[in-house]
């Protein structure tokens, strides 16, 4: 694979260069000058992903899908309150009574559940940045190259935090901190410290991991890990999403999901 | 005929290359009954072509009755073949749904069938009809 790479990235500057001659029939003194162009990042991760193998037909499952997100390893003055809480939805549910969440007030994901949201997403690379759009909700989380997070004291709390990033080769690197106390992935508390570690790559041309790790020295005894998949749908065009006619609500009384009935009139 | 072999094979090829949507939705279903599905026809007095849920409302012609009905949004439908212009109010369609647990008259999609016959899905997370109303 990443000879592949090598040789498209190759490929790709040898055109680049091959483009710059024939526009401007330069004299190799500019072609030197044009190697800031040749030399620009490789794409990466560059692309259309949708969830693997969630969003992926049955037909196309020729990679094993990673794990199962473990229990996470909260410390035990949280973690009893965590399963009580994550027991009590699942008996709502079964009841037919869903607990209203963050979705019931249109919320977005935020980090790290945006990275496996509800609907495709979208990654661009450019100079010294890479953005991540999911389509749910239109979630849009900027990376930063070559850049410091941070410290978590000093970070605006905010639902995508604070990211910084570096390509190790093909894979890039990146750290998050910052992120709302009140945004939680999978119902887990977390502290203004915690600290979300990615290892992002391709492990073929069409399918890419996101390693991620947790760290919370507030709530967590050990880092909580897992591996997230996707696989490539280039051409997709993402759709446009805006919460603009949500008729759902939540019950001040139970907290329960309740949906605004229309009348014969149809308002 | 053609037409209808055509968007059959729009779906099949959106089903080979993965448009599929995801096992998630923007809330859970759980208000509705999977086991108590329905099937009625009638007359579009309002169809919704929005986030975070598209919504037909109809009534049921035969019982009069007005109904709320839950689709999937805007992508997921979309990647299955519906177009914003897909139902039109005045439309007679036939309707496949699961109704509220609470017994109020909202309803979750499961099929609907077109004024010109065509039958479409709401997509993974609401689920299937039940087959016995699909084939009826």
């Amino acid at each position: 694979m990443t000879t592949l790479y090598m040789a498209r990235t190759a490929l790709a500057g040898a055109m680049l260069l091959l483009v710059a001659c024939q526009k401007d029939s330069a004299p190799a003194a500019s072609v030197a000058e044009a190697t800031p162009v040749a030399k620009a990042a490789p794409l990466h991760i560059d692309g259309k992903w949708f969830a693997y193998p969630g969003q992926v037909d049955p037909l196309e499952r020729t990679i094993d899908p990673p794990k199962p997100i473990p229990e996470p390893p909260l410390k035990p003055e949280y973690l009893d309150p965590w399963k009580e809480k994550q027991a009590k939805l699942r008996e709502a549910d079964k009841k037919g009574e869903p607990i209203a969440s963050g979705y019931t007030h249109c919320l977005p994901d935020g980090m790290p559940a945006m990275m496996m949201g509800m609907f495709p997403m979208e990654v661009l690379e450019s100079n010294g940045q890479v953005t991540i759009i999911q389509e749910a909700y239109q979630q849009i989380r900027r990376i930063y190259l070559d850049d410091k997070i941070p410290a978590w004291q000093d970070a605006e709390p905010r639902f995508w935090g604070h990211s910084a990033g570096h390509w190790d080769g093909d894979t890039l690197v990146t750290e998050t901190v910052g992120i709302k106390e009140n945004v939680m992935f999978r119902n887990v508390p977390h502290s203004a410290a915690m600290h979300i570690d990615e290892r992002i790559h391709l492990i073929d041309k069409d399918h890419m991991v996101d390693e991620v790790t947790i760290t919370d020295p507030d709530y967590l005894t050990a880092p909580w890990q897992w591996t997230w998949m996707y696989a490539r749908h280039t051409g997709y065009k993402m759709y446009e999403y805006v919460c603009e006619n949500n008729r759902e609500f939540a019950d001040p009384d139970t907290g329960k999901a309740r949906l605004k009935l229309f009348g014969p009139d149809s308002k | 005929m053609i037409k209808r072999l055509h968007i059959l094979g729009v779906l099949l090829l959106l089903s080979l290359s993965g448009l599929t949507p995801t096992a998630l939705a923007h809330h859970s279903f759980a208000m509705y009954n999977n086991e108590k599905q329905i099937k009625f026809t009638g007359k579009v007095s309002r169809f919704d072509w929005t986030n975070p849920h598209v919504y037909i409302e109809m009534n049921d012609a035969k019982s009069n009755k007005h109904w709320t009905i839950e689709c999937a949004n805007i992508s997921i439908l979309g990647r299955l073949g519906w177009t914003f212009n897909m139902v039109k109010v005045g439309d007679e369609i036939t309707v496949i749904v699961a109704p509220l647990h609470s017994g109020q008259p909202g309803a979750l999609l499961k099929q609907i069938t077109l004024p010109d016959g065509r039958k479409m899905g709401n997509g993974n997370p609401a689920g299937p009809p039940d087959p016995k109303l699909a084939e009826g």
